[in-house]
C-alpha cells in the first residue's frame, strides 16, 4: 500500500504543445482517485506516466515515497487494467492471471493459491481453463481485474476499464470495482470520461481540461462548489444552466432577483443546476419567494418524463435562453405553458465571465 | 455475423470461378497428369520411338545412387534456407517494428531483393564470391579461408544457400512486419507491467501471436526452396561440384533437358510433387494444431 504523489508533472511530446502541464496532487494510501475530463484532456497520458509507459518530461512522480521517474513499469509495483483489457489471447484465464507471478518467479503452489483466491472473489472459477475469446465482455473485464489483484500491487491503475461494456454491466462492474478496492485497501487511480462513474467511484476527484487540473476535491464538494465554469458544466447531468449577466444592464426578460448579485465589471455567469429550479405542481401551494432567491419565467417547449423524474426544457420569457429543470415525479406540463421557477439563493453559482472562476458569496 | 452475398442464378458463381479454375487446370492439373503419363514412357534420345514401360523409370531411379544424393542435398538445402530466411526476416522485422528513424527507407530497401529475378540474384552472389574475381572471396582469402565454390562442395552449398535465403527474406520480412504491427500495443504494455523482460516478452507474447504468420511462411518457404531455387542453382553452380548442389528440382531439369531422359525426369517430378504435397499436408495436420487461434 502506498501514497502516490505527483509534483509539477508535465509532458511535452517532441515538437508539439504540452499534453499535460504542471500537475500536482497526492492520492493518500488506500484512496480512490478518479481522473476525469473530456477526451484529449491528458488524463490517460498522466495515468500512463504514473504507470511508466510514457516518459515524464517534467516534475516528479513518487509511489510510496520513492521517486519513480526512471523506474521501469515492472518495478513500480503497480497493476494496470486497460480499456481493451489487453488479455493475452493465446493463454487460458488461469495463465493470464499467473503470467505476472511467473515472471516474478513466484513458486507454483503460491501462484495456484493466489489465482484460486482471485477467481473466487471475481466468480471466475468455472472459466479458468477458457481462452479470453470464449468469454463475454464482462468476464474478460473480470479477468483483467484478476490479473491485477493476484500480484498484490501497491497501486491499481485503471484506464477507462468499463467503456467497452453495455450500460447495465457498467453499473454492476462499477460497484464491484469499488467494493474490491475497499476490501483490498489498495490505492487506486482511475481514468474515465464518464462523470457518473467519476462521481460514484472517487474519494478524490481530479477534473482535467486541456492538460491542466481544473479542480481537485471530493465529488460532492466539486458538485456543490465547482471552482470553474468547466467543472460546473462537466459534473452533473443534465449540465448546469448558465446565463450571462452584465453589470448595470437590465436582466433579460423573465429573470428576476439578480440585482443583488455581486457581478464584477467584466460580467458574470450565473449557474443554476436543473434540480434547483423548483416549480409548483398543480394543487400544491406556490413556493414562497425569499429575499435573494432568483425567479425565472420559463415557457415549456419540451418535456422528458423518465418515470421517477421529469426534465422540463423551457425558454426564458418565452423567447430567451433555454433552461432545463429537473422535477420529482411526473410533471407533464403541456408545451407552451409558462410557469414561474424559483432557485434558492444558496443554490446559485456565480462565475467571473472573464476568468471562468467561481465568485464566492460575500455574505 | 459473417456477411454473405447470395446470387440468384446458378451459372454466375461458376462463371466467376471459371478464370481461376481455368488457369489452375491448364497450368497445373494438365501438366501434372502429363508428367504422370510421361513417367511411364521410355523414349530414345531423338524422340523417334516411344515405349510404355510401366514403373521401369521409377525402378531405375531408386537404384540410382545420384538420386539419393540429390535427396539428401535437398534436405540440407531446404532446412538451411528455410531456417535462415525465416529467422533473419523475423529479426529484421522486430527491429523495423521499433520506432526507428528512417524506418520507411529501411523497409523499402529490405523489400527490393524480392523483385530481383532468381538468376540475377544468383549471378550477383556469384560475382561477390567468385574465387578469383569476387570482392568478398578475396576478403576470405586474405583471412586465410580456402574459399572455392567451384571445387569445394561445402563452399558451393553455402553460396547457394545464402543466395536463396537472401531472396526469400524480403517476402518473409513483409509478412512478419505486418504480423507484428497487428499485435495490440497494450498487450506488450500489459506484459511489461506484468514484469516480463523484453526477451521473455518476445517469446511468451509476441512469438505465439505471430505463429499463424510463421506457419504460413513455413509452408510458402518450403515450396519456394523445393521449386523456385532452380534459377539460383543454375546460375551459380550448375548443380556442381560433383552434384553437391543438385537438388531434386535441379536434377529434374538436368536429366530431362540436358540428359534427354524425359521419362526418368517425369518420374522424378512426380516424386517431387508427392514429397511437397506430403510435406504441406503434414504441416497442416500437425504444426497448425499448435498454432494459436
Amino acid at each position: 500500500m502506498a501514497e502516490v504523489a505527483l509534483s509539477a508533472v508535465g509532458k511535452i511530446y517532441a515538437g508539439s504543445v504540452p499534453a499535460v502541464k504542471d500537475i500536482t496532487f497526492a492520492v493518500p494510501d488506500g484512496g480512490f482517485c478518479v481522473l476525469v475530463g473530456p477526451s484529449g484532456c491528458g488524463k490517460s497520458t498522466l495515468l500512463r506516466m504514473i504507470a511508466g509507459l510514457e516518459t515524464i518530461t517534467m516534475g516528479e512522480v513518487s509511489i510510496g515515497n520513492r521517486v519513480v521517474n526512471r523506474v521501469e513499469p515492472m518495478d513500480r509495483d503497480i497493476a494496470m487494467v486497460f480499456q481493451n483489457y489487453a488479455l493475452y489471447p493465446h493463454m487460458s484465464v488461469y495463465d493470464n492471471m499467473a503470467y505476472g507471478l511467473r515472471n516474478r518467479k513466484t513458486p507454483e503452489p503460491e501462484i495456484a493459491a493466489r489465482v484460486a483466491e482471485a477467481a473466487r472473489i471475481l466468480e471466475l472459477e468455472p472459466y479458468l481453463k477458457r481462452r479470453p475469446r470464449e468469454l463475454s465482455g464482462g468476464q474478460r473485464q473480470r479477468v483483467a481485474m484478476g490479473r491485477a489483484i493476484v500480484r498484490k500491487p501497491q497501486v491499481f491503475l485503471f484506464d477507462e476499464p468499463l467503456s467497452n461494456l453495455d450500460a447495465k454491466l457498467r453499473g454492476a462492474m462499477r460497484v464491484e470495482i469499488k467494493k474490491l478496492q475497499r476490501q483490498l485497501g489498495v490505492t487506486a487511480i482511475y481514468v474515465t470520461h464518464d462523470q457518473l462513474e467519476a462521481m460514484t467511484l472517487a474519494d478524490m476527484l481530479v477534473v482535467m481540461n486541456q492538460g491542466v487540473v481544473e479542480q481537485i476535491g471530493d465529488p460532492l464538494t466539486l458538485y456543490e462548489r465547482p471552482a470553474t465554469t468547466f467543472v460546473a458544466q462537466f459534473i452533473g447531468a443534465p449540465p448546469m444552466n448558465m446565463i450571462e449577466l452584465s453589470p448595470g444592464a437590465a436582466p433579460p426578460p423573465g429573470l428576476d432577483g439578480v440585482q443583488s448579485l455581486p457581478v464584477p465589471p467584466a460580467g458574470a455567469l450565473l449557474g443554476i443546476r436543473p434540480e434547483h429550479l423548483a416549480v409548483s405542481a398543480d394543487g400544491e401551494p406556490p413556493i414562497t419567494d425569499r429575499p435573494g432567491d432568483v425567479d425565472l419565467d420559463l415557457t415549456i417547449d419540451a418535456v422528458e418524463a423518465v418515470g421517477a423524474e421529469t426534465y422540463l426544457h423551457g425558454r426564458l420569457g418565452g423567447v430567451g435562453q433555454s433552461f432545463t429543470a429537473r422535477e420529482h415525479g411526473k410533471m407533464l406540463l403541456p408545451p407552451g405553458t409558462t410557469r414561474r421557477f424559483i432557485a434558492r439563493r444558496e443554490h446559485l453559482h456565480l462565475f467571473d465571465a472573464a476568468t471562468g472562476r467561481r465568485i464566492e458569496a460575500r455574505s | 455475423m459473417e456477411k454473405r452475398s447470395y446470387f440468384a442464378g446458378r451459372l454466375l458463381p461458376y462463371a466467376l470461378l471459371a478464370p481461376q479454375l481455368l488457369v489452375t487446370i491448364i497450368f497445373f492439373y494438365v501438366p501434372a497428369v502429363q508428367a504422370v503419363y510421361q513417367s511411364f514412357l521410355l523414349q530414345d534420345a531423338f524422340g523417334i520411338s516411344t515405349q510404355f514401360v510401366w514403373f521401369e523409370n521409377y525402378q531405375l531411379l531408386f537404384a540410382d545412387h545420384a538420386y539419393y544424393q540429390a535427396m539428401s542435398v535437398t534436405a540440407v538445402f531446404s532446412i538451411l534456407v528455410t531456417a535462415l530466411a525465416l529467422s533473419i526476416a523475423l529479426l529484421l522485422a522486430v527491429q523495423a517494428d521499433k520506432n526507428l528513424k528512417g524506418a520507411g527507407v529501411y523497409k523499402t530497401l529490405l523489400i527490393w531483393p524480392y523483385a530481383v529475378a532468381p538468376v540475377v540474384a544468383g549471378v550477383l552472389w556469384l560475382f561477390m564470391f567468385q574465387p578469383s574475381l569476387g570482392t568478398l572471396a578475396r576478403g576470405l582469402h586474405e583471412l586465410d579461408v580456402d574459399w572455392n565454390p567451384y571445387l569445394n562442395s561445402g563452399d558451393a552449398l553455402t553460396l547457394v544457400v545464402l543466395a536463396a535465403a537472401w531472396k526469400q527474406i524480403s517476402y518473409n520480412f513483409l509478412f512478419f512486419l505486418a504480423g507484428l504491427q497487428a499485435i495490440p500495443k497494450s498487450l506488450i504494455e500489459a506484459a511489461a507491467i506484468d514484469g516480463a523482460q523484453p526477451m521473455r516478452r518476445f517469446w511468451t507474447i509476441i512469438f505465439p501471436l505471430l505463429s499463424p504468420t510463421a506457419f504460413y511462411l513455413l509452408t510458402v518457404n518450403i515450396v519456394y526452396v523445393f521449386f523456385d531455387t532452380f534459377g539460383i542453382i543454375h546460375a551459380v553452380t550448375n548443380g556442381g561440384p560433383a552434384g553437391a548442389t543438385t537438388t531434386l528440382v535441379y536434377k529434374v531439369f538436368n536429366d530431362g533437358r540436358a540428359g534427354g531422359d524425359l521419362g526418368g525426369s517425369a518420374a522424378q517430378s512426380v516424386i517431387l510433387m508427392a514429397i511437397v504435397i506430403g510435406l504441406t499436408a503434414f504441416q497442416f495436420r500437425f504444426i497448425e494444431r499448435k498454432v494459436n487461434y
